[in-house]
């Protein structure tokens, strides 16, 4: 049974996608499978860079224009006919999953985005993604083909692109096709950097138990007097007390601290997604059967910020006399 | 184009951060037990609007308003794939100045099949209310799957832009458009006719109507839809759905959870800096 990663080389995301990807080839798919990458790019002084990152030994080049997924699904859609690839994975976010569920679309397959694995039987793939909102996982069967699927952000974790030596079975030139793109003036805007959030070593997380824009601001306060970077949960983010690139969880960064601190949120998995990885979590919160008290590893009953005040307070003065 | 039609379609789902966690460790053991995918007992929390769903409805109110400043007309329908308990929120909607409200009767227990949700909705868009823009939010629980925009803008044959963020009418038959990307924060232009999935916009909550509106719209008909109606049949499109939940599993997500002892702030913050924190931040 052969597969295609897609690794779309015509985004500044590749590098990431390239080593999520690696990881999910490495760990999170089963079966007897063999593959080779989809390398879509624009440039052709890009080629040799992309090569390297490509998590198969084998390599297709496919010269496209970014931007024009509508093109990429077509010329995927020849590849699900022609080829006979039963299986084509996608890097998560919305470009992963605007190809997957069109090209599913297309070539009558199936879809399944956000898998945590993917185990490849004779006649249907078994994938396992989280549902309700990430309170369980859910099982699921895929029978049409080709199947289509997206990789979970958690794969993004997977630090570095697969050590292979790559084999170019083909390079081809795409840049043509038919129809114009429906998206003009188009314009790319750098994010605010959340990379303080995801590369941090400490973390303090603030929830709406910190009551109000003022509550967030002293929790956040706190946070730099002790050093650590300051992050918020959705609900914080939608009530505009803190901007949206500050947003811990599933729609936001995902953290890996030695320690995070999570001040009067009360723990939802779409929340907790964001910091599973960190070593020692502390919950600060008032309500003992908050999710977040069971699921960290201390937590202090009580008002949040009154707490993370003091700490910052014994953090400083431990730090002043040493 | 003279008056703009735009769709907004939602969805009303159980709070899912009102469950407890027995029930969910309820759910995924009854599933173990019997073989079979069950869904979790959701009956007796409140109904919330998807989250995303809400900001894609207040963000529709507020282009009708920038396109009325610029002297264009627009015209407001609301839709639900869901049952009764959408006709709060459909009359909700009414009162805030959407024109149509509508909902159709799944007929199946839907939350799962995002390709039988999406050929409704396809359905109703070609069929009933030939819009010009359909918004609606990038991901509904309890699925999450995200899939549902692209599925109907693959039924209409329209181009479609998730994580939507902004969007501002422009002269004609084109809106500007900010979404998130894999690489950042795109800004582009559209023509219409297109889907746009809405994510973590900054304008996140509906706004509420007053008494009289809701008295001067009261008597207004929700429009009750079946498949059918839609040339969808759904008995038949459910057996086809390719991608079926077969089972559900806990998570443990358990730590320890040692309180911390001590009379006020000050003592609890001094014995987690003693028994926790000192070694460990000192390496920070």
């Amino acid at each position: 049974m052969r597969f295609a990663a897609i690794l779309d080389g015509t985004l500044g995301a590749a590098p990431q996608q390239a080593s999520a990807l690696a990881g999910f080839l490495r760990e999170g798919l089963s079966g007897d499978l063999a593959g080779e990458t989809l390398v879509f790019y624009q440039h052709d002084s890009d080629k040799q860079r992309l090569v390297e990152l490509a998590p198969t030994h084998d390599v297709r080049l496919i010269k496209t224009t970014a931007r024009r997924p509508e093109r990429m699904v077509e010329i995927l859609a020849t590849v699900a006919r022609d080829e006979e690839t039963s299986l084509f994975l996608f890097a998560g976010g919305p470009g992963g999953t605007e190809l997957a569920t069109r090209l599913a679309c297309r070539a009558h397959g199936s879809v399944l985005t956000d898998a945590l694995s993917v185990a490849a039987r004779p006649d249907r793939l078994v994938c396992r993604r989280n549902v309700y909102s990430n309170h369980l996982v859910g099982r699921f069967e895929l029978t049409a083909r080709p199947w289509c699927v997206t990789i979970d952000a958690s794969w993004n974790d997977t630090r570095g692109p697969a050590d292979l030596e790559h084999e170019i079975l083909s390079d081809s030139d795409e840049t043509g096709g038919s129809g114009a793109t429906p998206l003009e003036d188009v314009e790319l805007v750098d994010l605010p950097s959340s990379g303080d959030l995801a590369e941090s070593r400490f973390l303090v997380v603030g929830g709406l138990g910190a009551g109000n824009r003022q509550g967030v601001e002293r929790i956040a306060a706190a946070a730099r007097r002790m050093g650590a970077a300051f992050g918020v949960s959705r609900p914080v983010a939608m009530n505009a007390w803190a901007p949206m690139d500050r947003l811990i969880g599933v729609s936001g960064t995902r953290a890996a601290p030695e320690l995070c601190i999570v001040v009067g949120a009360s723990g939802a998995p779409a929340l907790y997604w964001g910091i599973e990885k960190a070593a020692f979590i502390v919950a600060v919160d008032l309500d003992e059967q908050a999710p977040i008290v069971g699921n960290a590893d201390a937590a202090v009953i009580d008002d949040g910020v009154a707490v993370i005040e003091e700490l910052a307070q014994i953090v400083a003065a431990e730090r002043e006399h040493g | 184009m003279s008056s703009l039609r735009i769709l907004v379609s939602f969805k009303v789902t159980p709070d899912f951060e009102a469950l407890r966690e027995a029930d969910w460790l309820a759910g995924a053991e009854a599933d173990a037990a019997e073989g079979a995918a069950h869904s979790v007992e959701t009956r007796y929390v409140r109904r919330v609007l998807n989250c995303f769903d809400e900001s894609a409805l207040e963000m529709a109110l507020r282009l009708s308003e920038a396109r009325a400043e610029r002297g264009s007309a627009t015209s407001l329908g609301a839709l639900s794939v869901g049952g009764g308990e959408t006709e709060p929120y459909l009359k909700t909607l009414l009162a805030l100045g959407y024109e149509r409200a509508a909902r159709v009767e799944p007929e199946a227990a839907l939350d799962f099949a995002p390709a039988v949700t999406a050929a409704l909705i396809a359905g109703y868009v070609r069929r009933v209310d030939h819009s010009d823009l359909l918004l609606l939010g990038c991901r509904s629980g309890p699925g999450d799957s995200g899939t549902v925009p692209f599925l109907v803008a693959e039924a209409l044959g329209w181009p479609c832009l998730t994580q939507v963020i902004e969007v501002e009418p422009l002269a004609d038959d084109r809106v500007r458009v900010a979404c998130l990307v894999d690489d950042g924060l795109l800004r582009v232009t559209l023509r219409l006719p297109c889907v746009l999935a809405v994510g973590n916009a900054v304008v996140s909550q509906l706004r509420v109507p007053t008494l009289t509106d809701r008295l001067a719209r009261k008597n207004e008909r929700i429009a009750v839809l079946s498949g059918a109606d839609l040339g969808v049949d759904i008995a038949a499109e459910m057996r086809r759905e390719p991608s079926v939940l077969t089972g559900l599993e806990a998570i443990d997500r358990a730590r320890p959870g040692i309180i911390i002892g001590g009379a006020t702030p000050r003592e609890k913050a001094q014995v987690l800096f003693e028994e926790h924190l000192k070694t460990m931040i000192e390496t920070l």
